[in-house]
């Protein structure tokens, strides 16, 4: 299928995001950064959804005076894009507030400490002493 | 059977209600919950008898498919949607607060929708806000370690969603359609191409989430860790196995070249492999029950990847009883939750919830003449009969999977009925968590006794769900395909410039018929 100039462009975009989005998210440690590589690779999917119907030179679709004015672009991923953005910020506004949360827990921002400090504090209350890697050092290292 | 629909609708009105309603009464708020609850069994159920085993899709709002949203009832979508109220009402978190009824009937409310939808962007709303539910759930017991795990749940959760939205836009982009049915007829000529696979791999790794597929599993054992043993068995039982009935219907459906398949083979004998050692590694009996129940769903997927009526059978029968089995082991390990070691003797003077442990335990390693033997059976007939190479690996994968979970069930059996004191009881099991288990332990032994029938049934409602000219049949009907044609025609004249663009693939308003400002789907958001 070949796609004139402006869509390629466009897609090209649209994928990047995704992919910078996904990247930030695998590659992060900062949970704020975290969300907001969320916020980004949502952006990307979003604007995807929206390419999906989109077709140059179209009207935007609404009937005036009941008529169709032309071609118009698909207003179906316009819809679905609506809902896609509202649940993507509430879910991003819930991840903030846990964010918030699990800050006053531990003290920690960061998604290592915060995985550290989680799987200690399970082993606690499951009664288990702090696991020990068989290949961790014996003796601390000197400075 | 328009009543149906009630089955999602009336949770999710309680479920905004009761948090008001809890304000001046929990009580009040628990009864209502109870009793929404109590009808949406009784409406799938209704359904269910006058259903008969056959087929009915519900056009919601009375736009006609494609265009509206179905519901697409047959007997697998009603037992699952069954169970769905039915196990909200066994595990219903008795403890909580009104918010915590709040979520549970949503959680009810999507879960069911899972069940029932037959819109694939409509799944994707209600995998969202069961997604929204659980992370509330879990949040919900307010410790730093719930928090940790919903907040390392979300992410990984909401980067899945994004996955999966990629895949159904691939998926629109190529048909123009998001009902199952109208995908179903036009997936041989459009998705049956690596794009096509790439949108599959998407939405099974976005679905593979919620279903603890292998690479995407990694909330677990922390979230089944940190919550109350009710809610990992909600989780583990039954949210699970909506996710993996979704991607079930899209690989039957849309998806049936064997590529597809052979992925999600593949992704399931890794968690098969990492579930099961993790298991036999774990140390205390929540994490253990959490992997092995990664390993379980394992099984479930490579079940369900044998193409055809085989699969379907197995899978179910693997998925129902894991739905069955686990759950009442995580009410089991609410008292005996902590670190193996220390519960030496714990089961000695509690014989009932000894006895049921015993039984779950055999079951799940595949003891025959238990269910989870022929579970576990049919799988491996099933592979085998492809007689592929890397179908073989599979099978020989689920029996090595028997050996370790024989491995390390057996080992905390041991330790709980040792002979040696030393074991201080934080006191006996609550008596409704035995009550529940124990109706557990007595339907997995009823089945024994009604194999046939089971039998029977399962294959029926296989066959029934493999049947995709079936699907297609009943929600587009047989007139509306021969319609389709004149419909085109008819569109075309009305608007020429439509039919002289250049774009090579169907456009919704040329794939539907129907004018491009139409807005009956406005109507979704």
């Amino acid at each position: 299928m070949t796609l004139p100039p402006l869509e390629i462009v466009l897609y090209t975009g649209a994928v990047s995001l995704l992919i910078i989005g996904l990247a930030g998210l695998v590659m992060g440690d900062n949970l704020v950064r975290l969300v907001l590589a969320l916020a980004v690779a949502e952006a990307g999917v979003n604007l995807l959804l929206v390419l999906s119907g989109f077709r140059q030179g179209a009207f935007a679709p609404i009937l005036l005076e009941g008529r169709v004015p032309g071609p118009m672009v698909d207003p179906i991923p316009q819809a679905l894009v609506l809902t896609a953005i509202v649940i993507g910020v509430g879910v991003q506004a819930l991840a903030l507030a846990l964010v918030l949360r699990v800050r006053r827990a531990y003290g920690t921002v960061e998604m290592r400490t915060l995985r550290a400090r989680l799987h200690e504090d399970l082993d606690a209350a499951a009664g288990l002493p702090p696991e020990t890697s068989r290949n961790a050092p014996a003796v601390e290292r000197p400075a | 059977m328009n009543f149906v629909v009630l089955a999602v609708a009336l949770p999710l009105l309680a479920g905004f209600l009761t948090p008001a309603l809890g304000r001046s009464s929990r009580a009040l708020a628990q009864w209502l919950g109870w009793g929404t609850l109590a009808v949406c069994i009784g409406v799938l159920w209704v359904a269910w008898a006058r259903l008969d085993g056959g087929t009915v899709a519900i056009a919601i709002g009375g736009f006609r498919p494609p265009l509206g949203i179905v519901f697409y009832l047959d007997a697998v979508a009603l037992l699952f949607g069954l169970a769905v109220p039915l196990m909200a009402l066994l595990l219903w978190p008795r403890e909580g607060t009104p918010q915590q009824f709040a979520l549970t009937l949503v959680l009810t409310a999507s879960a069911t929708g899972l069940a029932l939808s037959g819109d694939i962007f409509n799944l994707y709303v209600f995998y969202e806000l069961t997604a929204a539910a659980s992370f509330g759930l879990i949040a919900g017991r307010g410790t730093g370690a719930a928090q940790g795990a919903a907040l390392r749940y979300l992410l990984l959760s909401a980067a899945g969603s994004v996955l999966l939205l990629a895949g159904i836009t691939i998926v629109y982009l190529r048909t123009g359609t998001l009902n199952l049915a109208h995908l179903a007829t036009l997936a041989p000529e459009r998705l049956q191409d690596p794009v096509g696979l790439a949108a599959f791999a998407l939405m099974l790794i976005g679905l593979g989430v919620k279903g603890e597929l292998f690479p995407v599993n990694g909330w677990v054992p922390e979230v089944y860790g940190s919550v109350s043993g009710r809610l990992a068995g909600l989780l583990a039982g039954l949210v699970s196995k909506l996710a993996v009935l979704v991607v079930v219907r899209i690989l039957v459906l849309i998806f049936p070249q064997p590529e597809a398949a052979q992925l999600m083979l593949v992704l399931g004998m890794l968690g098969i492999v990492a579930g099961e050692l993790a298991a036999w590694r774990a140390r205390d009996l929540r994490r253990q029950f959490a992997f092995s129940s990664i390993g379980q769903l394992g099984i479930v997927f490579v079940a369900f990847s044998v193409p055809g009526e085989a699969g379907i059978v197995a899978g179910l029968a693997v998925a129902l009883h894991h739905l069955l089995v686990k759950p009442a082991l995580f009410l089991l390990a609410e008292r005996w939750g902590g670190s193996i070691e220390g519960l030496r003797g714990a089961g000695r003077g509690h014989w009932l919830a000894s006895g049921l442990f015993i039984l779950f335990a055999l079951s799940l390693v595949g003891l025959p003449p238990l269910p989870g033997f022929w579970a576990k059976l049919l799988t491996v007939m099933g592979l085998m009969g492809l007689g592929t190479g890397l179908a073989w690996l599979g099978a020989l994968t689920v029996m090595a999977a028997t050996v370790v979970e024989a491995a390390y069930l057996f080992r905390t059996l041991s330790v709980l009925l040792a002979r040696e004191a030393g074991y201080t009881s934080p006191g006996p099991h609550r008596g409704l968590d035995l009550v529940t288990a124990s109706l557990a332990g007595l339907v997995l032994v009823g089945s024994v006794f009604a194999l046939h029938p089971l039998g029977d049934g399962l294959k029926a409602m296989a066959a029934q769900a493999a049947d995709v000219q079936g699907y297609i049949r009943t929600v587009l009907g047989d007139r509306a395909v021969a319609r389709r044609g004149q419909r085109e025609d008819r569109i075309s004249e009305a608007h020429p410039a439509s039919r002289g663009s250049d774009r090579p693939m169907g456009r919704a308003d040329r794939a539907y018929g129907w004018p491009a400002g139409s807005p009956t789907r406005g109507a979704r958001s």
